[in-house]
């Protein structure tokens, strides 16, 4: 646990003050969202895993709430309540609690009350620019409270995301990798899947005669086709899937079934992909080497990281310190984007001094009607403290 | 502690009189004792013995804790109480009644889902299409987080329903179920159909032992004449 002395509590407040004080320079306006969440919000972004890692509880009227594991979902209800579109810039900047629960026990890195400092800007169009400018800042106000020896891990969701979409192949196994590229097991395994000419389709069960009518091109007749198989077998349609959603999947799986299976070439590119691991500017040639004969093309999403790494020089951030990983971001579900990670060295690895990164999806998740573009990043403030103090 | 076996029975309803009808088919004859409203009894001829008259579910929690040497209730109910479940009670005996399987139902209307991988491969394009997980309405929370976790399927969050869950995808408070049923008939009626590998537990009513219960020679002894009873 944290020994809440009177003399550290001093000390992890001047350093807090010390890091708002150059947030708010930067124009970003300091808040303090509440410390007890509706759990509903966080079940939705983070799923079921969540009961694991925080603490969750009934309260006297049967409703859910927890203690917020982090700050970024409250900043983003926070701004929800401000302006219901959602869309609006906000940039906020933050100091407070928050709670995880560690199954093999607390330790000093990983306690199970910490205070993290943050920033986040929601509704910034140009997010190459607001990605450096999130890691700009925090960088800043690391070298504030005195902490000058780090390195950079960085990563990109958006260029795996733009290597699947530009692979020939049925939208379905797309959503299947894309889905699965999270439990990196499981994700071996669908990749082996897609690769064997064994009917590895999911399909069993399914109604055969329907499926081999439908053409995922014709949408709006796979619908009509579908209604009438539901008509005929008395089916009635209940719940919030729609005939449409229904159909279209249908018409998917049928398409699988008929499509030709993934190259190995293909997979040996996704995997080759994933194992990249190099310093950020050399990383960016490698993927384009990887793509090379390949006739798969994602130079815009190319395009975009070296832009983002451009905004990071011209901000004066020091790039050689900055190690790129496919992989990285892997364990966090709600990034869409850009992923960071500020480690120090005597911490190690498991123990990174500062971490955030791109959510386009969240503030839809919490109630916003489209997506929204965003970043954060917060500071684990103890570690910190014990980073700068040695 | 008590030398006497505690055996826990179902108190009321169906359950009480199936478990009733079964211990007196072996010539075990449950008595009450005292008032015909209280929850003590005896079971006639077997020395060192008390019934006590428990709700289904609450026997669990009896086992559970060593609170009775036996009990009577059904395997889900156990199964859902304890996740050591096999370290702390050792299921003695299926006594052929209370059938009841635990499920997981979707809408029948989903002619794309037949097993849990096709619930887990849509899983994304549900999230991006109405923004939140699929709903799960159950009273089974531990069954249904396990059952999930083994076939790895992540993507979903638990909607406690404490009653009437076949009828939570129709109001739109859930999109699938986690419920127990016998003939399925129910699950019909609400447009639910069964997913192909969603059966999670074929659970019926068990003669159930404690193993953190106080054991002596005499409750052991007791126990030996009842199982001998029952043909085991």
């Amino acid at each position: 646990m944290v020994a809440e002395t009177a003399r550290a509590f001093e000390a992890l407040e001047a350093q807090a003050q010390t890091l708002l004080s150059t947030f708010v320079a930067a124009g970003h306006e300091a808040v303090a969202p509440a410390v007890l969440q509706p759990a509903d919000v966080y079940l939705d972004v983070i799923g079921e895993a969540l009961r694991a890692r925080s603490y969750v509880f009934t309260d006297p009227d049967g409703d859910e709430y927890c203690l917020r594991p982090d700050l970024t979902v409250p900043i983003c209800r926070l701004h929800l309540e401000r302006h219901p579109e959602g869309s609006k810039q906000g940039d906020y900047c933050y100091n407070g609690s928050a709670f995880r629960f560690q199954p093999r026990g607390a330790d000093a890195a990983h306690p199970r009350e910490f205070r993290q400092c943050g920033i986040e800007s929601i509704g910034v169009v140009d997010r190459e620019k607001s990605d450096a400018q999130t890691l700009a800042r925090i960088l800043n106000a690391l070298d504030a409270a005195g902490l000058k020896d780090w390195k950079l891990r960085i990563g990109d969701l958006g260029l795996f995301r733009a290597l699947l979409d530009a692979i020939d192949m049925p939208e379905r196994w797309r959503e299947r990798l894309r889905h699965r590229f999270w439990r990196p097991v499981a994700f071996r395994e669908e990749l082996e899947n897609l690769t064997q000419s064994a009917d590895h389709a999911n399909t069993s069960g399914l109604p055969d005669e329907l499926l081999k009518s439908l053409d995922p091109a014709k949408p709006e007749e796979a619908a009509k086709q579908t209604a009438e198989y539901l008509d005929s077998n008395n089916i009635d349609m209940i719940g919030v899937r729609t005939l449409e959603e229904i159909s279209l999947h249908l018409a998917r799986m049928a398409a699988d079934i008929r499509a030709e299976r993934l190259p190995e070439a293909t997979a040996n590119l996704i995997e080759g992909y994933i194992g990249v691991k190099a310093p950020a500017r050399a990383a960016g040639a490698r993927v384009k080497d990887l793509m090379r004969d390949t006739g798969v093309d994602i130079s815009p999403a190319l395009d975009r990281y070296h832009k983002r790494l451009q905004h990071l020089s011209e901000m004066g951030v020091d790039i050689t310190r900055a190690e790129f990983s496919a992989e990285f971001g892997r364990s966090l579900e709600y990034y869409t984007g850009f992923v960071f990670e500020v480690l120090v060295p005597d911490l190690g690895q498991t123990s990174p001094v500062a971490g955030g990164g791109r959510y386009d999806g969240l503030m839809k998740m919490c109630g916003a009607p489209e997506n929204v573009p965003a970043v954060g990043a917060a500071i684990h403030t103890e570690r910190l403290l014990t980073a700068v103090r040695g | 502690m008590t030398e006497r076996l505690q055996f826990a029975l179902p108190s009321k309803g169906r359950l009480m009189e199936q478990a009733t009808e079964a211990l007196a088919k072996a010539g075990l004859e449950v008595k009450k004792t005292g008032n015909e409203r209280g929850y003590l009894g005896e079971i006639v001829g077997i020395k060192n013995l008390d019934v006590l008259f428990v709700s289904a579910s609450e026997i669990a929690w009896y086992l559970k804790t060593g609170k009775a040497h036996l009990g009577v209730t059904g395997a889900d109910l156990v199964q859902e109480r304890m996740t050591d479940w096999e370290t702390r009670i050792k299921m003695l005996k299926p006594l052929g009644f209370g059938f009841a399987d635990v499920v997981v139902a979707v809408p029948n209307c989903w002619l794309d889902v037949r097993t849990i991988a096709n619930l887990d491969e849509l899983a994304g394009s549900f999230r991006a299409t109405h923004g939140r997980w699929f709903r799960v309405a159950t009273k089974y929370i531990n069954l249904s987080r396990q059952f999930f976790v083994a076939k790895g399927f992540n993507d979903y969050r638990i909607v406690e329903s404490l009653g009437a869950t076949e009828g939570t995808p129709t109001a739109g408070t859930a999109d699938l179920i986690v419920d127990i049923t016998t003939t399925g008939t129910t699950l019909k009626a609400n447009g639910l159909r069964i997913l192909d590998d969603g059966i999670i537990l074929k659970s019926q009513a068990n003669l159930i032992a404690s193993n953190v219960a106080n054991w002596t020679p005499q409750t052991r002894e007791a126990q030996n004449e009842i199982m001998a009873r029952l043909g085991d």
